[in-house]
């Protein structure tokens, strides 16, 4: 999966793309065209680079990275020796300048996370005066021939701006002449460049890889983010798990986010709990953490183990299309089958259900949820899911969300072994200022 | 010609013609051909050309300029291919128009080229931005009346206006056409105490009462002003329109008893688009209009030759426009200043 369809989850994932200052258009099309990593080494390796740029102060070769052009077609052009015009050799001029200026850089910080290759030949065919500034033209040093008919151009030119018409006809020619002899250099140029192709392209994607890498750093610097631990065992832990995106918005608000820690040391999980107590958020920022970590970006906790999965699949619930013409209750339970049969395949894939047959009545939706707790018995993956309903499987582990006390909501997740639901749905109801002849009603309903 | 010396006053200029045909490329040559370039560098770009090479409406093709060593220019790269003089790239720029990237050269031998720049006011605003840092003394946009958002005094501060028999063939009404358009660009600053809090507003009609408060009468722009039930001149000395002003808020202040103790701000001249007739009956009952920010106006030229073969007379016409808009006028073709 790329990165740019994983932006579709909807896990918060956006908002960390939204705040990641990348400076270059071809670093931006890097990463989302880049696929998520699945192995421990992938991505033991990328946090390793993103490590040594995480320690040091990049800002001056963020600032260059922002000049960098997207020249790949030009690449292409000039590895197949197509003879290339003046804007594409001041593009390639350019490249290898900036190339050998953030080198500079590099080797100022130490920094080994990305390796460029040397350009000096390509800067040299190119700025035959040394003049050491990324514009370009064909230069009159590169052929007397052409040095010669400057000459009488420009002696025409100062000459006065009242030319007879053979002057003008003189003009004409020495013009023509003039574009003749760019074109014959303009063909050497490219030949001496062409052996030079695959290393500016090397240059250009690993100016890429670099500008996404100092943007990710940046990331984890200004919204707190750490490194994860990659595990290869079945073992998952968060401690203070948050989620960025709704952070952001609840301190948009003045209101501050409760992280959740939790340790999963076997699935399927359950996560029962009272209504507003955050159960949506923590399957949403399991799943964001879960990308986060596939795509080699900081995650949002304290510290964390993860274990590398081949797909992340977040059901939410609203798969409803009324174009489609499938109910809100189809839908979901499509998309979970659609998961249950990826699996069965063998496909490694982390699920996250919100509330499975959340749209159905209690006691078939009871049924559905332990028939697909049972299901999973047998095909095995790793599975989490939120409930409102009493489950009775006894294959599962249990966690609660702790819920109201003295009216304020505790978020923290506590293991447990009951499949009991809490009964908190009135209280919060109460709390949140509903029409009190409704409540009482209801009250009277359930002590009859 | 004294206006190259007023030119240099400013640090940006754009010229405007009120009409195709009115002779905007010889009077943008004229002036490139005169800049002391050995002291100042300039730049010049135009807001963009709409992706044709020859005109579409007269069939003529799309004039070329000419440009001196050492003037810096930005346009489409793909006019940038066809140029026939000899220069150095410096920077392609961020900004696109229909044909391609925006590339900024300078001139090392002189020669012609066709210019089409930035296409939208804004990316125009980032060009002048851009070309400022190069250390440039002074920027020539070649506007259009059409995108008259060049000539705004947040891109230009000074500006030359064409004009000519193309716009009309009778004098009389040439003469009125073009005053028009003048004294709208030479509409007042605003001076009052509240002008820097206007200028910040984004977007809207305000009031400022005559207390000095402002006042938001909750108005998307003045083409949403017919929603307005209440009377919004009560009690007020300024209405400001962040966007447009119409002829429907210029008659609705006009038609108000206390007219000669409003004004009338909007933020530049380009932003006015009321037809001449309810601006006059505006001014009669003691309506006026004022800017918060003003270009300067620093030359008319005119060409008296229409594109149909009719020929004014250009004596006539540069003596009758001087009179009326009181500013210099000039007829570059026919005065055979080279171009």
């Amino acid at each position: 999966m790329t990165f740019k369809s994983a932006l579709d989850i909807d896990c918060g994932i956006r908002y960390m793309y939204d705040t990641l200052c990348i400076m270059s258009p071809c670093g931006r099309k890097m990463l989302l065209e880049s696929k998520m990593m699945t192995t421990k080494d992938d991505i033991d390796n990328y946090y390793g680079r993103l490590r040594d740029v995480y320690d040091k102060d990049c800002s001056k070769i963020a600032n260059k990275l922002m000049c960098i052009k997207d020249i790949h077609n030009t690449l292409c052009r000039l590895s197949d020796a197509i003879v290339l015009d003046d804007i594409e050799l001041y593009e390639v001029k350019y490249l290898a300048i900036i190339t050998s200026e953030v080198d500079v850089l590099l080797q100022q910080l130490q920094l080994t996370a990305i390796e460029l290759p040397s350009l000096q030949a390509v800067v040299d065919i190119l700025d035959p005066d040394h003049t050491h500034i990324p514009s370009f033209y064909i230069y009159d040093s590169y052929s007397p021939q052409l040095q010669e008919v400057r000459k009488q151009l420009r002696a025409i030119q100062i000459e006065g701006k009242d030319l007879s018409d053979e002057m003008r006809q003189e003009v004409a020619q020495l013009m023509q002449r003039n574009a003749d002899l760019e074109l014959q250099i303009r063909e050497r140029l490219t030949l001496q460049l062409q052996p030079y192709a695959s290393k500016l392209q090397q240059a250009l994607d690993n100016l890429s890889l670099l500008d996404i890498l100092i943007a990710k750093a940046t990331q984890m610097h200004e919204l707190q983010l750490t490194f994860p631990h990659i595990t290869q065992d079945n073992y998952t832990l968060y401690n203070n798990m948050f989620n960025p995106a709704v952070k952001a918005h609840l301190a948009h608000q003045g209101r501050d986010f409760m992280p959740v820690s939790i340790g999963i040391e076997q699935e399927p999980v359950t996560i029962i709990g009272a209504n507003m107590g955050g159960k949506s958020v923590v399957i949403k920022s399991l799943a964001l953490n879960q990308l986060l970590a596939q795509y080699g970006f900081g995650v949002a906790a304290d510290s964390c183990h993860i274990n590398p999965v081949e797909e992340v699949a977040l059901c939410i619930g609203d798969e409803q299309s009324i174009t489609k013409g499938v109910s809100s209750f189809a839908g979901e339970i499509m998309a979970i089958d659609a998961v249950l049969s990826k699996v069965r395949s063998g496909k490694k894939i982390l699920a996250l259900i919100d509330e499975p047959a959340r749209t159905t009545n209690p006691i078939e939706g009871t049924a559905l949820v332990e028939g697909l707790l049972s299901v999973i018995e047998e095909v095995k993956g790793r599975w989490i899911l939120t409930t409102h309903y009493n489950i009775k499987n006894d294959n599962v582990k249990r966690y609660k969300v702790k819920g109201l006390h003295d009216g304020i909501m505790d978020y923290t997740l506590v293991p447990t072994h009951s499949g009991d639901v809490p009964h908190e749905a009135i209280a919060i109801a109460e709390n949140l200022g509903i029409d009190t002849q409704w409540i009482e009603y209801t009250k009277s309903k359930l002590n009859n | 010609m004294p206006f190259i010396n007023e030119i240099l006053k400013y640090d940006s200029l754009s010229i405007v013609g009120l009409e195709k045909n009115v002779g905007k490329t010889e009077c943008l040559n004229y002036i490139l051909n005169r800049l002391p370039l050995q002291h100042i560098k300039v730049a010049v770009t135009s807001i963009g050309i709409d992706g044709e090479n020859k005109d579409q409406v007269t069939a003529t093709k799309k004039p070329e300029i000419y440009l001196r060593q050492g003037i810096y220019f930005s346009t489409a790269e793909s006019h940038y291919r066809e140029r026939r003089l000899i220069s150095e790239l410096i920077e392609i720029t961020n900004e696109r128009s229909s044909l391609g990237r925006i590339v900024t050269a300078q001139v090392a031998i002189g020669g012609k080229a066709i210019i089409s720049g930035p296409s939208s006011g804004l990316s125009l605003r980032r060009w002048v931005a851009g070309i400022k840092k190069m250390g440039i003394d002074l920027t020539i946009i070649d506007g259009a009346i059409s995108r008259l958002s060049s000539a705004s005094p947040a891109i230009s501060k000074a500006m030359i206006l064409s004009t000519g028999a193309a716009l009309s063939s009778n004098i009389a009404t040439l003469v009125q056409k073009t005053k028009f358009v003048a004294e709208m660009i030479a509409l007042p600053r605003l001076d009052d105490a509240s002008r820097d809090t206007l200028c910040d507003i984004e977007s809207g009609v305000w009031g400022v009462d005559t207390e000095g408060n402002i006042v938001d009468f909750k108005i998307t722009s003045a083409l949403a002003i017919n929603s307005v039930k209440s009377d919004i001149t009560q009690g007020m000395k300024i209405i400001y329109t962040v966007g447009a002003l119409t002829d429907r808020l210029l008659n609705i202040v006009a038609d108000s008893k206390r007219i000669k103790e409003i004004t009338l701000v909007v933020k530049d001249f380009t932003k006015i688009f009321v037809s001449e007739t309810a601006y006059r009956i505006f001014c009669s009952r003691g309506g006026k209009i004022e800017v918060l920010q003003k270009s300067k106006l620093i030359a008319v030229c005119v060409n008296p030759t229409a594109p149909n073969g009719y020929v004014l007379d250009s004596d006539t016409l540069c003596r009758k426009l001087r009179e009326a808009i009181k500013l210099p006028v000039y007829d570059i073709v026919k005065n055979n200043y080279d171009i």
